[in-house]
C-alpha cells in the first residue's frame, strides 16, 4: 500500500513538473527556429516521463498549443470541407476536429513510443512570401542516417503555430488528405462518415 | 517515351494544376501545399487496389514475419553487412543513371566508393567508401526520367502496384525495367550462366531488407490511416517526388524556388 502511494506522489510530482515544463517554451517561441527546437524538447521530455494515457494527453497538449489543429484538418479535408462549416459552426466541424486532434494526438504518441535516444538538430529557415516558413531539421538516430524532418511554420494570429511536418518529403497534412479524401468517396461523398470512423477508432 | 508525349504530358499537368489549385482555393479557401500535384493519378485504381490486397495477404502470410525474425534475430553488424552487399551491387547502376542525368563528378564519385568497397571493403561488406568521405547516392531510371521530365515530379504518370514490389507508377516501373537491363552484374551473370542462383540471392535478400528497413513506417501508416491504400499511395509519390526534387535543385537550386514562389501566387 505504502509503495503504492509512494508511486502516486512521484507520478503527481512528474505530472506537475511536465506542466510547468511545458509552459516555459511556450512562450519563448518567438522565431520559427525556437518553436520547433521547443517543442522537440518537450516532447523528449514527455516520452522519457510520461507513458500510456499520460503520454497521449500531454502530446496532445503541444498540438493544441503548438500546432495550427483547425487549420491542419482543414486541409485534411482539402475540398472536401464543407462550405457551410465556414459561415457557421454546427457540431459536425467541431466534431470532426476534435477526432483529427486526438487521431493525431494518439498516432504521435505510438510513433513516439519507440524513442531511443534521437536528438533532433534544427538546420536552416526558408521564408517563403507567402507568410509560411520551412524550417529544416535533421533527426539524428543512434544507428543509421539521419532522418530529414521539414516543419512548416505560420504565423497564426496567436502566434507562430506548425501547421504541416514532412519526414523524408512525406507531408503528414497531404498523405492525411489523400486518405481521408478517398475514404470520403468510397462512403457516398459525406464527411459524417469519415467523422465516425474517426470517432470510432479514437475509442479504441 | 517521345518528347512530344512529354511535353503534351506537361502542358496537361500544368493546366491541371492550376485549375486544381484555383478551384480548391475557390472551394475551400485554402490550398497551401508547395508541391503541385494535389492528387495522384489512378486510372487503374481497382486492379490496382486488387494486387495491393494480395501483396498485403502475402506481406502477412510470409514476407513480415521473415523480416520481424530477421529485425529480431539477425546481429545488428550482420544486417548492416548485408544492406552494404546489396547497396554496393547496386552502385553501377546509380553511376550509369548519374552520367546520364549529366553529373560527371558525381558518377566519378559513385565509381570510386564502388571500387573502394569492392575491394576494401571486402565485396562491400563494409561501407569503407563513407568513412573517405565518398558520400553515397542512390539513382534508379525513374529518378533520371523524373529529373528530365518538365513536369511537377508528384506526375509518374498512372499509379501501378507491381505484384510483391508494391507502389509503383508508369516511370518507377519503366525505370526499373531500365535498370534491370542496363544492370552489368545481371548481364555478367546471365554470361557465366550464373543468373538463377545469383538473382534468386539478391533479390530475396532485397525483399528482406527493405521490408525491415520500411517496417515501422509501414505499420504506422497503417494504423494511423482510414484507407490505407490511398495513404501508401500518396506518400510514395511525396517520396519519389522529393528524391527527384533533390537532385534538381542541387542543379538549379534559384530556378526551383521561383517556381514554388509562382505556384504559391496561384493559390
Amino acid at each position: 500500500m505504502k509503495l503504492l502511494a509512494t508511486r502516486r506522489l512521484v507520478l503527481g510530482a512528474a505530472a506537475v513538473a511536465l506542466a510547468a515544463l511545458s509552459a516555459i517554451p511556450a512562450m519563448a517561441a518567438d522565431s520559427p527556429a525556437q518553436l520547433i527546437q521547443g517543442v522537440a524538447d518537450e516532447v523528449i521530455q514527455i516520452v522519457k516521463q510520461a507513458k500510456g494515457p499520460d503520454r497521449e494527453a500531454a502530446i496532445q497538449r503541444i498540438l493544441t498549443t503548438h500546432f495550427d489543429m483547425e487549420f491542419m484538418g482543414r486541409a485534411a479535408l482539402g475540398t472536401s470541407w464543407p462550405q457551410q462549416w465556414d459561415v457557421s459552426t454546427p457540431p459536425e466541424r467541431g466534431r470532426y476536429l476534435t477526432a483529427v486532434a486526438s487521431a493525431e494526438a494518439h498516432a504521435y504518441s505510438e510513433r513516439f513510443g519507440q524513442y531511443a535516444g534521437q536528438t533532433l538538430a534544427v538546420g536552416r529557415v526558408v521564408p517563403r512570401p507567402n507568410g509560411v516558413s520551412l524550417v529544416e531539421s535533421k533527426l539524428n538516430q543512434s544507428e543509421g542516417q539521419p532522418i530529414s524532418i521539414q516543419w512548416e511554420v505560420r504565423d497564426t494570429g496567436q502566434g507562430l503555430r506548425i501547421t504541416d511536418v514532412k519526414v523524408e518529403g512525406v507531408s503528414m497534412v497531404m498523405t492525411r488528405r489523400s486518405d481521408f479524401n478517398s475514404y470520403i468517396q468510397g462512403h457516398g461523398g459525406q464527411v459524417e462518415a469519415l467523422i465516425q470512423e474517426l470517432e470510432k477508432r479514437a475509442k479504441n | 517515351m517521345s518528347k512530344g508525349m512529354f511535353e503534351a504530358m506537361t502542358f496537361s499537368v500544368r493546366r491541371t494544376v492550376v485549375v486544381a489549385t484555383a478551384t480548391a482555393a475557390l472551394l475551400g479557401g485554402c490550398a497551401m501545399h508547395d508541391t503541385g500535384a494535389t492528387e495522384v493519378w489512378d486510372p487503374i485504381e481497382v486492379p490496382n487496389r486488387f494486387i495491393f490486397s494480395i501483396n498485403r495477404a502475402v506481406d502477412i502470410i510470409a514476407i513480415r514475419p521473415v523480416a520481424v525474425v530477421y529485425r529480431d534475430w539477425m546481429p545488428v553488424p550482420a544486417k548492416k553487412g548485408i544492406h552494404n552487399v546489396l547497396e554496393n551491387l547496386g552502385e553501377p547502376v546509380t553511376m550509369i543513371n548519374e552520367v546520364v542525368q549529366g553529373d560527371p563528378s558525381r558518377a566519378a564519385t559513385t565509381l570510386a566508393r564502388f571500387l573502394v568497397n569492392s575491394t576494401l571493403g571486402l565485396a562491400g561488406l563494409f561501407d569503407v567508401a563513407t568513412s573517405l568521405g565518398l558520400t553515397k547516392t542512390k539513382e534508379g531510371a525513374g529518378n533520371t526520367v523524373g529529373y528530365y521530365a518538365g513536369v511537377e515530379p508528384e506526375n509518374g504518370g498512372f499509379y501501378l502496384v507491381l505484384p510483391l514490389a508494391g507502389p509503383s507508377n508508369a516511370r518507377d516501373a519503366a525505370g526499373l525495367m531500365a535498370d534491370y537491363a542496363v544492370d552489368p552484374f545481371r548481364i555478367l551473370t546471365y554470361a557465366l550462366n550464373i543468373d538463377a542462383i545469383y538473382q534468386g540471392t539478391r533479390y530475396g535478400m532485397t525483399v528482406v531488407d527493405i521490408r525491415t528497413r520500411t517496417m515501422f513506417a509501414l505499420d504506422d501508416l497503417e494504423k494511423n490511416s482510414v484507407d490505407y491504400y490511398a495513404a501508401l499511395r500518396s506518400a510514395y509519390t511525396q517520396q519519389r517526388a522529393d528524391l527527384i526534387r533533390q537532385k534538381r535543385e542541387k542543379t538549379d537550386s534559384r530556378g526551383e524556388l521561383d517556381r514554388r514562389d509562382n505556384l504559391a501566387l496561384v493559390r
